[in-house]
């Protein structure tokens, strides 16, 4: 506990980083989803987040509704969205291979980027709202009101994709595919109606994230790409392809980056969460609580 | 040919106010990078994504040798000591990563290997100076035909280096490697020894064009020199012309290079906009590079159009010919 001056302040900046993690987590989820059924890293992560950030920003203040009726507003739409870009883009590509794909991935990410930059200019935006800077106080800490809303609804969005993954029938398809992809289809899967699922949900993820960062934190069109390693690292932490994993290896990232820059400094939060990151990588590439073997070609 | 006509080139132009000139030192520090991302992911397919880490390296390494004393402006040495420096590194780094890692947990352990650095020189107090970066001696310019030249230099090395790599039993050693590791250790290749090499060598060539720029812009800051462009623009290149050939990084390098440039110039504010949907057009299009589109059989009257039969032949399939020749 060392220079904390009290107990209080550590759990204070403790919550804090759950806060923050919970957001890194449902961005992980939707990157760890999409790496299962296609295997790629789909770096446009954080841009689309960022664009779902930004067209909230829009709605919000040219009609002043209640940002948060923009997590309903996204959702389908970033499905669509979702659907879109897999059937005209990466169905096509999906074919030639792993590198184009990751290619594409990049390329719509700058395309994301600047446009956004062209739209909505460059500067640093955040939505405010009358009770954005209130907070309750749970004994001697305080909790923001935004941000704790805003960690209950990634856990609830956490525990929908669960079920969705464990109960239905479509689900247990993506995880089927996800785990082999020959035999999912020899089993009469549609590869390719799974990962247009997967993709659009990941999106929609991304989405979701994507509100969640609007109404708690400022952000700039150039903020995506950041996000996007965060998310990876919250997916190395919790081990590819686990959904409670994805939820809590952004805590863990959270809570690191959190109490790191207390102790240190805040310009060190980065490298201590890289750092971490490539410890995790080389002695438990399963990931903190995974099982699966990471050694696949 | 090519090689005489930038041989002479510079000679022929006011080297000083040549936009030209400029342009293809920018475009040869391309191909160099885009070569060494291609000995390591497209002939050894270990998908690098901490190249930039080495380009960095590269960059302070020069910058820190000539503050100190130890090489001065254009010294061989100074390059070289970027070029050992990184390839340390990357054997150093490069060893518990090959061994341990595979596929994307290598590329995602190189990107986290780039950034840490980044931040390490951002809070490297005195030594990197922090976020000021190392201000060299501007008043030590000489001329561009020097950077002109030195650049053409790194990448005739890289070249002559790359071709005799893949043309040799490493080359085999890493295309097998690339095609089915667990199949290349059984069959008695030390593949991590292999691994190691190719990016050791890759990470050589970067840093040395890290260390030419650092020449060249006279200020080493950890934005500029760990910035990502520097691994994103060569994967590009190497992915527009043909990965794991031998002339298609060198052909998306000038072709990337020339429509960044023509974009920049007539329309600045839609530059990145435009590259990028461009990057996005060639994915859909051409998933394969363009070099597989002129050796692709399809298109045999295209390279006959352009005399070029036979030219664009993939190392694989000419290595597959000499060996068939060398057993009867």
């Amino acid at each position: 506990m060392a220079g904390f001056s009290s107990f209080s302040l550590f759990l204070q900046v403790f919550i804090n980083g759950i806060f923050l993690g919970c957001m890194y987590g449902v961005a992980a989820l939707g990157l760890s989803l999409i790496f299962g059924s296609m295997q790629i890293i789909f770096l446009a992560q954080g841009a689309v987040m960022i664009l779902a950030a930004y067209c909230i920003y829009w709605i919000v203040t040219l009609t002043s509704i209640d940002p948060f009726f923009g997590f309903l507003l996204i959702i389908p739409v970033f499905l669509g969205f979702g659907w879109v870009i897999y059937k005209g883009l990466f169905q096509r590509v999906a074919k030639a291979g792993k590198n184009p794909s990751l290619l594409l991935a990049f390329g719509l990410m700058v395309l994301f980027e600047h446009l956004m930059s062209l739209i909505w200019t460059p500067n640093t935006r955040s939505v405010a709202t009358n009770y954005s800077t209130s907070a309750f106080g749970l004994w001697d800490i305080n909790i923001s009101v935004t941000r704790f809303i805003v960690s209950i609804v990634a856990l609830i969005t956490t525990g929908i994709v669960f079920l969705f993954l464990k109960r239905t029938m479509v689900g247990k398809a993506v995880r089927g595919v996800s785990e082999d992809m020959q035999a999912a289809a020899l089993l009469g899967i549609s590869p390719n109606w799974i990962s247009s699922v997967t993709f659009a949900i990941g999106i929609a993820l991304a989405g979701i994230a994507g509100v969640a960062t609007c109404i708690t934190y400022a952000f700039d069109p150039y903020f995506g790409f950041l996000f996007s390693l965060k998310a990876l690292i919250a997916v190395a932490f919790g081990g590819l392809g686990s959904v409670a994993g994805a939820l809590l290896g952004g805590i863990t990232l959270g809570v690191l980056e959190s109490l790191s820059s207390y102790i240190i400094s805040a310009g060190w939060a980065d490298a201590v969460a890289y750092a971490a990151f490539l410890l995790i990588l080389v002695f438990r590439p399963e990931g903190l609580i995974g099982r699966r073997s990471a050694q696949r070609a | 040919m090519l090689l005489l006509f930038f041989l002479v080139y510079p000679l022929l132009v006011n080297v000083e106010t040549s936009y030209m000139v400029y342009f293809f030192y920018t475009t040869f520090i391309y191909v160099a990078l885009s070569q060494g991302w291609n000995l390591v992911a497209g002939y050894a397919g270990q998908v690098s994504l901490g190249q930039h880490a080495f380009f960095g390296i590269g960059c302070y390494v020069t910058a820190i040798t000539w503050r100190a004393g130890w090489a001065g402006y254009f010294d061989p040495l100074g390059m070289f000591m970027s070029g050992m420096g990184a390839a340390l590194v990357a054997v150093v780094i490069g060893w518990p990563l090959l061994a341990k890692l595979r596929g994307d947990y290598f590329s995602l352990g190189t990107l986290g290997l780039g950034e840490i650095l980044r931040v390490i020189a951002l809070r490297g107090g005195r030594f990197t100076e922090g976020a000021e970066g190392i201000g060299l001696p501007s008043s030590a310019y000489l001329s561009m035909s020097y950077y002109y030249y030195i650049a053409l230099l790194i990448v005739i090395i890289t070249l002559v280096s790359l071709w005799f790599l893949t043309h040799s039993n490493i080359g085999l050693a890493l295309i097998a490697i690339r095609e089915d590791e667990t199949a290349a250790a059984a069959n008695g290749i030390n593949t991590l020894k292999y691994k190691i090499l190719a990016f050791a060598v890759g990470a050589f060539i970067t840093a040395l064009c890290g260390s030419l720029d650092a020449y060249y812009t006279f200020h080493v800051h950890a934005g500029g020199a760990f910035n990502l462009n520097w691994i994103i623009i060569p994967i590009l290149m190497t992915i527009l012309g043909g990965v794991g050939t031998f002339w298609g990084p060198i052909l998306g390098a000038f072709i990337l290079a020339t429509i960044f440039e023509m974009t920049n110039i007539w329309m600045p504010e839609l530059h990145p906009i435009f590259s990028a949907a461009f990057i996005v057009l060639v994915t859909l299009f051409l998933p394969d590079g363009l070099i597989s589109y002129l050796t692709g059989y399809k298109h045999q009257i295209l390279q006959r159009l352009f005399f070029l039969n036979g030219y664009f032949k993939r190392g694989k399939e000419r290595r597959g010919f000499k060996n068939m020749r060398s057993q009867n």
